[in-house]
């Protein structure tokens, strides 16, 4: 396997080559702007870093899409993904926002951006259960306990002072941009090198046809749901099957189905013409083949639900035990009542006064 | 696997790279934010940010691998999410009542030295 390369040769690679210098110098143009984008109160650095931070990310996605299109050998003229590129830009903006905005309910409301974002890009990789419910539960759900916890502990703004000081003045802008410019650049190393856009793309090709065999595999559990699909959608068919298999027998009964067979060599399962032929064993011992159109294929959120249960159900009883601890635990931290001493008032009033000073330090 | 005609026809390898991408901004800003920003809530809302880019890179391989478990995944990932943010911002209310303040600065004397 390739993987077995010595890191050291990795590491020469990685550096050396010229499109790990695009990649990289790409990441540290991005890297820049946010960086000037974070100094408070300055709007000319602001703007600067806005053209700046920009041009990092267009030269991102312009080497991004174009490794894309080299993994694919060429061989698919891939279209300019426009929705993508829309959309990551949208959630971009809003988490750079996020991160810079002064005001924490706008941070937040940023933030909701992102999410719908985010979301609009899980319809498009066609998980459209993920993208609704996230829009459900972090809009929905997450983003107003913050909002509401927000707005319980906000100070109220002083006239004339604006925003509280804390929320301005960004802590080690520079230091915390550096970090992160070198955990970008070490990711879009890792998924964009030639080894690994050629790994995606052998996996994409085998991803289309398992993905339509799993979801069929996974229906295994309940032949009857699937042979009344079929059914439905194909009454006259289903009745030819019916009538060759069990002839002589009124066409009322139905024959019972024992298991949906699986050969190694996925004969059961057949990619046909705008849809899947199944075979299925009947309780004599014979066979039918039927046919399954697309259209009735289980959608995302019944393919999803199946795989919740059927995969990860210690999973799925601990994220409930998890989800009810939490909520036990909110409920006892919020009712603690705190009493302030003598002293932690006497040490109280000495913090305002600190930060006031630092506020004043804070805005020369 | 949509059958959405319009929504299939995007779905190539540079949609993929795009995504990925957007993952690893999204929770390289998250941690920029983490780290520079002072308010305590804003803080957990960039973790929050990051949980997200966890989310969409486990939807993106999971495209690749034509696997279902990285949505599901998700669906832990939005479970421990909502968790976090009961505790967490209970906790920050509590230290919020005790010193008035939601700068994490307030609290600096808890670290060593």
């Amino acid at each position: 396997m390739e993987i077995a390369l010595p890191p050291t040769q990795l590491l020469a690679e990685a550096i050396a080559s010229p499109a790990a210098i695009a990649l990289t110098s790409a990441c540290a143009i991005g890297a820049a702007g946010l960086a000037l984008l974070m100094q408070p109160g300055k709007k000319g650095l602001r703007i600067a870093g806005t053209v700046i931070a920009l041009a990092g990310f267009a030269m991102l996605l312009v080497e991004v899409i174009k490794r894309a299109s080299a993994g694919e050998d060429g061989a698919t003229t891939s279209i300019p993904p426009v929705f993508p590129v829309i959309f990551s830009f949208i959630a971009l903006a809003g988490a750079v926002r996020m991160v810079t905005h002064p005001k924490p309910v706008f941070a937040a409301l940023y933030f909701i951006l992102v999410v719908i974002a985010t979301a609009g890009m899980f319809l498009l990789l066609g998980a459209e259960f993920m993208a609704f419910s996230l829009i459900i539960v972090y809009a929905g759900a997450i983003l107003i306990t913050y909002m509401f916890v927000l707005m319980l502990a906000q100070q109220s703004p002083v006239a004339g002072v604006g925003d509280a000081w804390y929320d301005r003045v960004p802590r080690e802008a520079v230091s915390a941009v550096v970090v992160g410019f070198v955990i970008l650049a070490t990711l879009s190393d890792a998924y964009f090198s030639a080894r690994t856009q050629t790994q995606l793309a052998d996996a994409r090709a085998n991803g289309e046809s398992a993905a339509i065999e799993r979801a069929w595999e996974r229906l295994e559990g309940m032949p009857k749901l699937l042979l009344e699909t079929a059914r439905t959608a194909h009454e006259d068919q289903w009745r030819a099957a019916q009538r060759e298999v069990a002839a002589g027998t009124t066409a009322a009964t139905m024959p019972e189905i024992v298991s949906i067979e699986q050969k190694a060599d996925g004969s059961a399962l057949r990619r046909i013409e705008g849809g899947v032929s199944v075979s299925a064993k009947l309780a004599d011992g014979s066979t039918i083949s039927v046919a399954i159109p697309d259209a009735l294929r289980p959608d995302n959120s019944r393919q999803v639900g199946v795989d919740l249960v059927s995969k990860f159900p210690a999973g799925l009883e601990i994220a409930g035990v998890v989800l009810l601890m939490a909520l036990f635990g909110a409920v006892i931290l919020a009712r603690k009542q705190i009493e302030l001493g003598e002293d932690e008032r006497r040490g109280l009033a000495g913090m305002r006064r600190i930060t006031v000073d630092g506020e004043a330090g804070g805005m020369r | 696997m949509t059958d959405n005609p319009i929504l299939l026809a995007d779905t190539g390898a540079a949609t993929i790279n795009v995504a990925l991408l957007m993952s690893a901004l999204l929770f390289v800003i998250g941690l920029v934010g983490f780290l520079s920003r002072r308010n305590m809530i804003l803080m957990f809302l960039c973790t929050e940010l990051m949980f997200q880019a966890a989310a969409l890179a486990m939807i993106a391989f999971g495209k690749v691998h034509g696997d279902l478990s990285g949505q599901v995944f998700v669906i832990f990932i939005l479970t421990v999410a909502a968790a976090e943010a009961a505790l967490a911002l209970g906790l920050v209310v509590l230290l919020y009542r005790r010193r008035e303040t939601l700068d994490s600065e307030a609290w600096s004397e808890l670290r060593e030295a």
